[in-house]
Order: C-alpha cells, then sequence, then structure tokens
C-alpha cells in the first residue's frame, strides 16, 4: 500500500478542505480524479507532508508523512503550481534539488542529466527556465520529481499545458515507470487522462470519497454527457472542419486562439486531435484543456443518484 | 521490474543547509529587492563623493558649532546615522521576514519542504545566503565611502577602527536578519511587525531612560560604534542622548544571543507551522 488515510480531515478555520476520508491506495497508477475545488490539492498536500491532518491520519509507504522529512527520500512530488525560480536553467534547478537528496555535485548533475533526458528535454536544459513554454515547464517539473528514483511519484495535474503530442508521450512514459516498478498516484480533473493511464481511481468531490475502484462505471456514466475540449491552434477553420467530420461532435464554437468543442465520444476525439497534432497538415495544436464541468456534471448525477 | 539504485543518505541539517544556500544565493543576489537596496546603498557613496569633490577644490572644510568636521568624523557619522541606524535595520526587515515569505508567494516553497532535509536547514540556508548577499552589498559600500571619506595620511591611524566598523556591520546584519527571520517563520505579516519594531518600538525605547533599551538591537549594535564623535555640536548631542555604552563584551555577547535564540526559535516555528499556498 503507498499511501493509506484513516477519517481523514482537514479544515481551514472554519473551512473544511477535506472530510472524514478513509482510503487505502495500492501500489501501481491511482488516479485522483474529481473537480477543481473538490479536495483533491488538500488531499495532494496532506500526503505529501505540506499540511498537517486536523483530524486522523496518513501514512505513506507506511509511515506518518508530517514532520518525517527522510521519507522524501522515497518520494518524489510534482506539484501542480506553476512555479519556479526562473533565471535558473532548467539543468541547473533539477541538479540543485537532487543535490538536496543527499546527491554529491557530480552525483546531482548526472542524475538531473538522466531526468532531463527522460522528459525529452535536454536540448532545452541550459536555457533559462523563464523561457519555456507551459509544456516544457511542466516536464522540468517532473524531472525533478524523478531525478532521484522514488519509489512514489505523486503527480499533482502533470499533463497541463502539455501540447496532445507530448501528452502522449508523458502518459506513456509514467506507464513505463510504473511498469519499472514506481508507483504513481496521479491527479486530474479530466477522466481521460486518468484514463489513458489506469484504470484504479479514487473519487473526490466537496471535501468527501465519493467512490474508489475501477474506473469503468464511472466512465459509462460521463458518456452520457457532452464532453467539452479547448483546443489551442492557429488555423481554426480548418480544424474545426476536420473535427465536425467527426459523428461525435455536436458544437464548435470559435474562440480568439482556438476552438471549444463538445463531444458525445471523447476517447475517439482525443484520439483524433492527437493523430491530428501528429500529421502536422493543420499547423502546430498547442495545447487541449477539458474544463471541469465534465466531470461536475458526472458527480451532479452522482449525487442526485 | 527494474532493480532501484541505492540511494545516498539524506543530507544532514548542516548540509542541507549549505545546499539550500546554494542553491539561494544567485536567487537572492540578482532579485530586485538586492538591485534597489543596491542603489539605496549608493546614496552614502554618492554624498562621499560630492564631499570629496568639493573637499578638492579648496573650499573651507565643513565646520559644526565652529568645530572643524574632517572626513574621518563624517564617515563615523555616516556609519552611525545611516548604515547602522537605518540600512542594516532595513536590510534585515526585508530580507529577514522574506526568507521564507517570498518563497511561499511564489509557491517554490513546495519544492523544499518536499526534499529529504528539515524544513529548519531550508530557513538556515536561506539565513546563510541572506547574510552573503546582504555583506555583498553593504560592505562594498562602506569601504567606497572610507576611502573617499578619509584622507590617506589617516587610513593607517584609522584603519583599526575601520575594520572594526566592517565587523560591526556584519554583526549588526546577523543579528537583525536572524530577528526578522523569526519573525518571518512565525508571524503571518512579517513584514509589518518588522517595520514597526525598527522605527517604531527601537526609535522610541531608545530615547525613553531607563532599561527599555536593553530590548532593542539597536542598543547593542550603537554599544560598539569604535569612533570618537565630534566633540560639540549636534553630533555630540545625538550621541549623549543615544549612547549609554554598555561593555563592548555585553553587547557582543547579547548580540550573538540575539542570533542564536532567533534562529532556535525560528527553527522550531518553521518546522511546526504549515505553509498554505494559494492556488
Amino acid at each position: 500500500m503507498i499511501v493509506t488515510s484513516e477519517h481523514l480531515s482537514k479544515w481551514y478555520g472554519q473551512v473544511s478542505g477535506l472530510n472524514d476520508v478513509s482510503v487505502v491506495v495500492p501500489d501501481g497508477i491511482t488516479g485522483l480524479l474529481g473537480p477543481n475545488g473538490a479536495g483533491k490539492s488538500t488531499f495532494m498536500k496532506l500526503i505529501t507532508g505540506q499540511l498537517r491532518p486536523s483530524k486522523g491520519q496518513v501514512r505513506v509507504l507506511g509511515e506518518p508523512i508530517w514532520d518525517n522529512p527522510v521519507l522524501y527520500q522515497r518520494i518524489g512530488f510534482c506539484p501542480e503550481q506553476d512555479a519556479f525560480y526562473d533565471r535558473m536553467t532548467g539543468r541547473e534547478w533539477v541538479t540543485a534539488l537532487a543535490g538536496l537528496h543527499g546527491f554529491d555535485e557530480r552525483a546531482a548533475a548526472d542524475a538531473a542529466a538522466r531526468a532531463i533526458e527522460k522528459v525529452e528535454l535536454t536540448d532545452a536544459a541550459d536555457r533559462k527556465i523563464g523561457s519555456y513554454s507551459k509544456g516544457m515547464r511542466q516536464r522540468i517539473k517532473l524531472a525533478q520529481a524523478i531525478a532521484h528514483e522514488p519509489e512514489l511519484l505523486i503527480l499533482d495535474e502533470p499533463l497541463s499545458g502539455m501540447d496532445p503530442l507530448m501528452r502522449r508521450r508523458t502518459v506513456k512514459q509514467i506507464k513505463e515507470w510504473a511498469r519499472a516498478g514506481t508507483s504513481v498516484l496521479v491527479s486530474s480533473h479530466i477522466l481521460h487522462e486518468i484514463e489513458a493511464m489506469t484504470s484504479n481511481i479514487v473519487l473526490i468531490n466537496n471535501g468527501r470519497l465519493v467512490a474508489e475502484g475501477d474506473v469503468h462505471q464511472i466512465r459509462d456514466l460521463i458518456d452520457e454527457h457532452p464532453h467539452t475540449v479547448s483546443i489551442r491552434t492557429s488555423q481554426t477553420h480548418a480544424v474545426a472542419r476536420e473535427l465536425l467530420a467527426d459523428e461525435g461532435v455536436i458544437s464548435v464554437r470559435f474562440e480568439p486562439d482556438g476552438l471549444v468543442v463538445e463531444t458525445m465520444r471523447p476517447d475517439a476525439f482525443y484520439a483524433r486531435v492527437t493523430d491530428l497534432a501528429a500529421g502536422g497538415r493543420f499547423g502546430p495544436i498547442n495545447e487541449i484543456t477539458s474544463p471541469d464541468d465534465n466531470l461536475q456534471a458526472v458527480f451532479r448525477y452522482l449525487v442526485k443518484a | 521490474m527494474t532493480t532501484r539504485p541505492a540511494l545516498p543518505a539524506p543530507p544532514t541539517f548542516a548540509t542541507g543547509a549549505v545546499r539550500v544556500f546554494g542553491l539561494s544565493l544567485g536567487e537572492m543576489l540578482w532579485s530586485r529587492r538586492t538591485v534597489f537596496l543596491m542603489l539605496v546603498t549608493g546614496v552614502p557613496v554618492f554624498v562621499a563623493l560630492v564631499f570629496r569633490i568639493v573637499q578638492s577644490t579648496g573650499v573651507a572644510p565643513l565646520r559644526v558649532n565652529s568645530a572643524p568636521v574632517d572626513g574621518g568624523a563624517i564617515f563615523g557619522m555616516m556609519i552611525w546615522v545611516f548604515f547602522l541606524r537605518f540600512i542594516v535595520p532595513v536590510l534585515g526587515v526585508f530580507y529577514g521576514t522574506a526568507l521564507l515569505a517570498d518563497e511561499v508567494e511564489d509557491r517554490t516553497i513546495t519544492y523544499l519542504f518536499t526534499r529529504p532535509i528539515r524544513r529548519g536547514a531550508v530557513l538556515m540556508g536561506k539565513y546563510l545566503a541572506y547574510l552573503v548577499s546582504t555583506s555583498l552589498v553593504v560592505l562594498p559600500s562602506v569601504v567606497l565611502v572610507y576611502f573617499l571619506l578619509v584622507p590617506l595620511g589617516q587610513v593607517a591611524r584609522t584603519f583599526t577602527a575601520f575594520a572594526a566598523d566592517l565587523g560591526l556591520l556584519a554583526l549588526g546584519l546577523a543579528a537583525y536578519g536572524a530577528l526578522f527571520a523569526l519573525v518571518g517563520a512565525a508571524l503571518k505579516r512579517p513584514l509589518v511587525s518588522g517595520l514597526v519594531f525598527v522605527f517604531g518600538w527601537e526609535q522610541i525605547a531608545l530615547i525613553v531612560p531607563g532599561y527599555v533599551k536593553r530590548f532593542t538591537v539597536a542598543h547593542y549594535v550603537q554599544g560598539l560604534v569604535p569612533h570618537a564623535m565630534p566633540s560639540d555640536g549636534v553630533a555630540a548631542v545625538l550621541q549623549s542622548v543615544l549612547r549609554d555604552n554598555p561593555p563592548a563584551l555585553v553587547c557582543i555577547l547579547a548580540l550573538a544571543g540575539v542570533v542564536a535564540v532567533s534562529l532556535w526559535l525560528g527553527v522550531r516555528a518553521v518546522e511546526s507551522r504549515e505553509y498554505v499556498l494559494d492556488q
């Protein structure tokens, strides 16, 4: 078991962030799913020892995490926030953080180089982080999390801001890390992101555990609701024409820097967009995002049921 | 499944602090705050330069109540009034309270607090980075002011006092920095509290007769000022009001005590406090 929590609650003053969550997260890949504001971030902060439980307890890799810094030697954490030391290069930053795990200078530099290679950023490693695109910043965050080759990777919205191709490669990479023996707990508000990595999920909403286990039942529910996807591209009309040919697409709305598409067949749609990006016929497709309205709709349905 | 490579032992408290120091120094040195404070510490250099130029034109020396004031005395005044009473406390407040606050505000603290080092080591490493970077800002300015103001013929005679000035400034930076590192680690609005302490409490306590001034850092810092001030005029009045010298050894021990106790309490505060980041 990588994470266990018993009656875990966290209050911020009078506001409840997490309420009586008891969960056992097994080895392998587990997705933590919930809309924004559901309590995912609070749960992530509790299991990474950034917050102390108000009530209940949480154990990570069998040990309490709060005030137990030695445990971080076995954990890699990729936080959600887009925050960096922008004046440093990617290589300097990952090397410095690897150094905090006890590596000497040379070993830290080697560990950083390996991690940067794994996230395919070697070419940009000596550029300042301030000049990186959103997707590159996500990848350098992943590099700092894996540099010390941890047993457990905790990834908070790791695919956010990546272009479709890099998303596909990162999902593949995460699955490879899991196959190599690293357990991964990954959070997202997009079911299809999680589904691409694992069928084992933990669902949180309104600070409470809604469900845990196999993704397929939830997936059936989400397929009954239209799924909204934003695509950032310069060739809006050509891409829209191409996507409207897909029978699952029910509407397309033009935005200043892209499109917002509603589809009833998200799986096929994501695959189609990735193929379009890979083909390159319509110029670069820089980013696809999915607002959490999709998941909110499912949760509303679940609560109503 | 592949075999996981053996990891090195987690860093000790001291090693962790040194690593955080290495990570933080560059960021601190090239921050906008440091650039601004370099401009502030450039003011006395500019004043000294103007004095030197005026002096070289053969104008009669500056007098206070008919007593001539030479470059050495002006240097002493600048050390006391400008550096010790203004720049050092201000640096202590702005850097000390920001040691962790900046990381929290920039949301980069997560990267440091999810490593196998004690949170206290993060505070210590950042404090060391503060000491080095503020010394690199202040001390060169003092050296320039000294050589601009003090005639070359007086250098040999005054150099010991000058070296003591540099040590005193470093000690002042250490004491104020440690105190405000504690304030930054323990309080939610550390900058306001720091400014109230320096520009409110210390100013009042120093002029109130009695023992209250012992609860200021400035009292012990000023007690170490080695300069003989002009014997009459405004400076002498200032001196008589503000200086109530405890012995040098008492001052040094008191300042060392402020550093040690503040850092110890700061480490305890940072290890027990939760830092909630805005999303």
